[in-house]
């Protein structure tokens, strides 16, 4: 597939797909695209399952006991939940990044190199190669090119949410998860990482999760809106915004309920 | 083919678990049944006649009607081997020298087996020792003992190291007079001693006759019940209080800190160092009394278990909302009253708990009281001697018992009966404390 | 609600005298072990000076009985060192691995039931682990020789490897519960985070769980070493008591003995001669063991106080 058939492409797609905690349906039946190289933001209220559904894409929820999903979800026309499917294979080529920033008590040099170490045999020249190519991508490079071998727990928050990122990247995925990454930082480091979602757009397949409504406008080409597990709407992000076809949404993007 | 290696060191890993956690499972299980199963023999076992006559005579226990009874049915079947016995003795001084040097020493091992398995022979003097006034009160013993009359035990050895052979002595006194001795023990011993199934519960409360030859284990259990009761007696005031001073009222400053280190120091004292402490501090100096005693060991024992209350203590302190104590704040409730109706009545199930705990473990140690309050052969201790006598306890005479007394084999079901009774009080005061703790969880939950 | 100044002084007075009891109470508890120091080395001291320390830690003869009575300990302390070893090694991988499996791999109702399965052989005492050790262990391990591959040649029951066996099981639940917590401690995100990026369960639990909960199982491992080198009835009526240094040294299958047999074995007769050079050298020998609790202990507050600054950033 070239880079322009990609852009066209659906890269990742649901159909009647659920998810489940014990008997608890957190999802229910979902159908969605998501275009291949675009940002998707997926909003919606606390608990209506915005984080079951990220988090199943990348099987995630596999460690969570009694969890367990229904339905298909197709990744590059193949069914994540299929038998044949290995999910530490899928989880590289979906990457993802958390709510909260969560560096391994390593050096940074450490935890950028954890995910290439794992899959391949690199030499050391290419692994450094790889680990600033990420940190230069996450725009971390500038800030700690002088003390990769200090332990990364020292890092500021917004530092360290970066680090996560460039963590994601070094294993080059096809799809970046993102859980409400902006959540515990502050409005500067903030925009630096909206910044970067933007940088990226193109390069890879982002989905956002996220409670800030300008920011899903700021970043996102397409926008899902879910309520109660149920896929409200999803449309481009644009559209959805400023014409809503469902009351809910216009009732959620307004403020009137959330 | 990375991948594959990957995969497959994530099974040996899980594999790995499993087997750890398998093997500790099944090495508990392996501790546990055979003292349980065999120590359940020392309460439910087949018991002789001569059980039943001990008990008469040494606890005035049973119908002696009965008991008359069955000696005279028993006595038909002995008849013949005494009969025998004295026959062959004459036999013996009319053999000529040679043959009588030959079979004399044999015969007085075939008398004395016979004197062990039925007791004294009729018509010589009673022996002194207890132990020698009954034959075997346990069939699986008289079972035994009976092979010891039939065969000789010999030894062939060899290069490859020695090997037990049993001869039958039958043939050795084949065409004696002595030879129906054998036929009778072989043919009629289960009428000799008329096994039947003997339920002891007393085995738990009974004095011991002759250096647990006899009798229960009446004496350790209560030592045993002293020591521990008595140690936390101490040891749980002392431990609230220091708890409720860490958690309520110390500020964190170099004092408490070394307070603290303190206590953790303490839980590290390896228990045989707490009975020489005990030994040079509360026996040789202090003096509280003359030599062992229950108070000198229930105090060494206190100080063992004190890190243990404290730490409990504290959690369970810690674990009370803060909401209580802030509401009884409020109502201009002072520190001290606010800790003495409010936290220390939400805190007690797990401030039990861990006494409960603690108690277990004061009752199973045994280095601490080697020198401070533990005899081998003692009788019960009466409630006015605790401050000046020593005690038997259960620990230390199983220790004693299976390393040092005269007869170690012969006493097994004593031993197992003591360490199942041992295990069995641990192991309740420790359900107890899983009990109490699963309530304390849910009372929290809501 | 207003107190009178008297009152108020009052309430104020009592809450101090209350304080100050307290104090005076937990002090008592606390300083025990100073008291303990104090006795111990106050009995052991005259040892030191009556025979000196060059002969208790060099020579390996131990005749406390003889005349004159020689005090030579070096074998005790290597027959100490050698089981406490052995218990700790064959301990701290199957404790380790079995702590990991109820941390990560065990589903949470298997847990919950096995939880009370380590709190029962912890609970179990130690002198019916000898007993065991004793009537159960023992026979087969004499056995063992004949039916075990190549030489072996096992004179007894009771030696060195059946001592570290059942020290090593008293020595797991410790070592199993502390680590526990330690790699629980680790938390769910550091774990996610791991998974995520596609490693395997053994990886993120060897890459990242374990370096980041390294210090919790250090002070595991101290804290199973301090259970194996105190505990005293197992190696007393397990390790054949002989006052010898195995040959070669790391065979286990001779007899050897420990300080803490040794003190529990002879203090039965040194104290009926209170004040003899026998009974002090037994507090030499607890001196010892009491300094080396002192020392793991020191090691692991040293551990957990150092963790502590990393996790503060440093
Ligand atoms: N581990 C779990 N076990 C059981 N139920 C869960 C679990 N995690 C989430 N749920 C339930 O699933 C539903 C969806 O949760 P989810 O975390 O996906 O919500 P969310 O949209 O991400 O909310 P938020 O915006 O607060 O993060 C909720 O009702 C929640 O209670
Ligand atoms: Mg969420």
């Amino acid at each position: 597939m070239n880079e322009e058939a990609k852009r066209e492409g659906v890269h990742l797609e649901a159909r009647g797909f659920s998810v489940f905690y014990g008997a608890h349906e957190a999802v229910c039946k979902v159908d969605v695209s998501v275009p291949c190289g675009l940002v998707t933001a997926i909003i919606g209220p606390s608990g209506c399952g915005k984080s079951t559904f990220l988090r199943a894409i990348n099987r995630m929820n596999d460690l969570i006991p009694g969890c367990r999903a229904a339905g298909e979800l197709l990744f590059d026309g193949q069914n994540v939940y299929g038998p044949e499917v290995d999910a530490a294979v899928l989880r590289r080529r979906v990457g993802m990044v958390f709510q909260k920033p969560n560096p391994f008590p390593k050096s940074i040099y450490d935890n950028v190199a954890y995910g290439p170490r794992l899959h391949d045999r690199c030499k050391r020249g290419e692994l450094d190669a790889i680990v600033e190519e990420s940190l230069v991508n996450a725009a971390l490079w500038d800030e700690v090119k002088d003390r990769l071998h200090m332990n990364a727990l020292g890092l500021s928050g917004g530092q360290a949410q970066r680090l996560c990122l460039a963590r994601a990247l070094a294993v080059k995925p096809e799809i970046l998860l993102m859980d409400e990454p902006t959540s515990a930082l502050d409005p500067k480091a903030t925009a630096r990482i909206e910044e970067l979602i933007v940088q990226l757009r193109g390069r890879y397949t982002i989905a956002i999760v996220t409670h800030n409504m300008q920011q899903a406008a700021r970043v996102s080409d397409r926008t899902a809106f879910f309520y109660e597990g149920n896929l409200v709407e999803f449309d481009a992000t644009e559209t959805l915004f400023t014409r809503p076809r469902e009351k809910q949404t216009e009732d959620y993007i307004t403020g009137r309920f959330g | 083919m990375r991948l594959k290696l990957r995969k497959l060191m994530d099974h040996a890993l899980t594999a790995g678990g499993y087997l750890a956690i398998g093997g500790m499972a099944l090495f508990l299980l392996w501790v546990l049944v055979p003292v349980f199963t065999k120590g359940f023999g020392a309460y439910v076992f087949r018991g002789t006649v001569e059980h039943r006559r001990m008990m008469l005579g040494e606890f005035n226990r049973g119908d002696l009607a009965r008991l008359r009874a069955e000696l005279a049915e028993v006595w038909r079947a002995r008849e013949p081997v005494y009969r025998a016995v004295a026959a062959f003795e004459r036999e013996l001084d009319a053999m000529p020298a040679a043959r009588r040097k030959a079979l004399r020493s044999a015969f007085r091992e075939v008398r004395e087996g016979v004197a062990v398995l039925l007791g004294p022979e009729p018509g010589v003097p009673l022996p002194a020792l207890t132990r020698r006034l009954y034959g075997q009160t346990r069939w699986e013993q008289a079972r035994e003992k009976a092979a010891d009359i039939l065969f000789e035990e010999t030894w062939e050895y060899s290069d490859a190291g020695s090997r037990r052979v049993l001869v039958p002595r039958a043939e050795q006194f084949e065409g004696t007079a002595l030879a129906p001795v054998f036929d009778s023990v072989e043919r009629d011993l289960a009428a000799m001693m008329r096994p039947r199934l003997t339920v002891y519960p007393r085995f738990l409360t009974d004095r011991s006759i002759d250096a647990h030859f006899f009798g229960g284990i009446g004496p350790e259990v209560l030592g045993t019940l002293y020591l521990s009761l008595g140690a936390m007696l101490v040891a749980v005031p002392l431990g609230i209080v220091a708890a409720v001073y860490f958690q309520e009222y110390a500020k964190e400053g170099p004092s408490v800190a070394f307070l603290r280190s303190c206590v953790n120091t303490l839980a590290g004292v390896p228990s045989v160092v707490f009975g020489l402490f005990g030994l040079a501090f509360f026996i040789n100096t202090l003096r509280v009394s003359p030599g062992k005693s229950v108070l000198a060991g229930a105090l060494t024992l206190a100080l063992l278990v004190l890190p243990t209350v404290i730490r409990a203590s504290e959690e369970a302190i810690a674990a009370v909302p803060r909401a209580f104590k802030e509401g009884a704040m409020a109502l201009g409730a002072g520190r001290f009253r606010t800790v003495a109706t409010v936290i220390l009545p939400a805190a007690l199930p797990g401030i039990l708990t861990g006494i409960v705990i603690s108690m277990g473990r004061a009752a199973g140690e045994t280095a601490p009281i080697i020198f401070t309050a533990a005899v081998s052969v003692g009788q019960m201790v009466k409630p006015s001697e605790v401050l000046s006598q020593p005690t038997p306890a259960l620990s230390w005479n199983l220790y004693n018992l299976c390393t040092e007394h005269e007869a170690v084999e012969e006493l097994r079901h004593v031993q197992f009966g003591m360490a199942a009774t041992l295990v069995l009080i641990v192991l309740a005061l420790n359900l107890a404390a899983i009990l109490l703790r699963a309530r304390v969880a849910r009372r929290l939950k809501g | 609600m207003l107190l009178s100044p008297g009152a108020r002084t009052r309430r104020r007075l009592a809450e101090l005298a209350g304080r100050g009891v307290l104090f005076g109470i937990t002090s008592v508890a606390a300083l025990a072990v100073m008291a303990i120091i104090f006795f111990i080395a106050r009995d052991a001291l005259p040892f030191f000076t009556q025979v000196g320390a060059r002969e208790f830690f060099l020579s390996t003869e131990w005749y406390p009985a003889h005349q004159p009575p020689r005090f030579g300990a070096a074998a005790i302390f290597a027959g100490s060192l050698l089981v406490t070893a052995a218990a700790v090694l064959l301990a701290v991988p199957l404790g380790l691995f079995a702590a990991l499996c109820m941390s990560d791999v065990l589903p949470f109702g298997v847990r919950q039931i096995l939880k009370p399965v380590i709190e029962m052989l912890a609970a179990i005492p130690s002198v019916v682990y000898g007993f065991f050790a004793l009537t159960v262990v023992a026979p087969l391990m004499q056995n063992a020789g004949s039916w075990l591959p190549g030489q072996f040649e096992i004179a007894s029951g009771v030696n060195a490897l059946t001592a570290s066996l059942i020290l090593a099981v008293m020595a797991l639940p410790t070592i199993v519960s502390v680590s526990e917590d330690a790699l629980q401690a680790a938390g769910r995100e550091l774990r996610e985070g791991s998974y995520a990026l596609g490693a395997t369960r053994a990886e993120t639990l060897f890459k990242v769980v374990v370096p980041a909960s390294v210090s919790g199982l250090f002070s595991a491992v101290l804290l199973g070493v301090m259970r194996a080198m105190g505990e005293t009835m197992v190696v007393w009526m397990a390790s054949g008591n002989a006052a010898q240094i195995p040959r070669p040294w790391y065979n286990l299958l001779q007899p050897v003995r420990t300080l803490t047999a040794t003190i529990a074995g002879d203090m039965g007769e040194a104290d009926q001669m209170t004040g003899s050079a026998h009974y002090h050298v037994l507090f030499a020998m607890g001196l010892c063991l009491l300094l080396v609790s002192f020392a793991c202990n020191l090691a692991g507050e040293w551990i957990v106080a150092r963790q502590r600054k990393r996790l503060r950033g440093g």
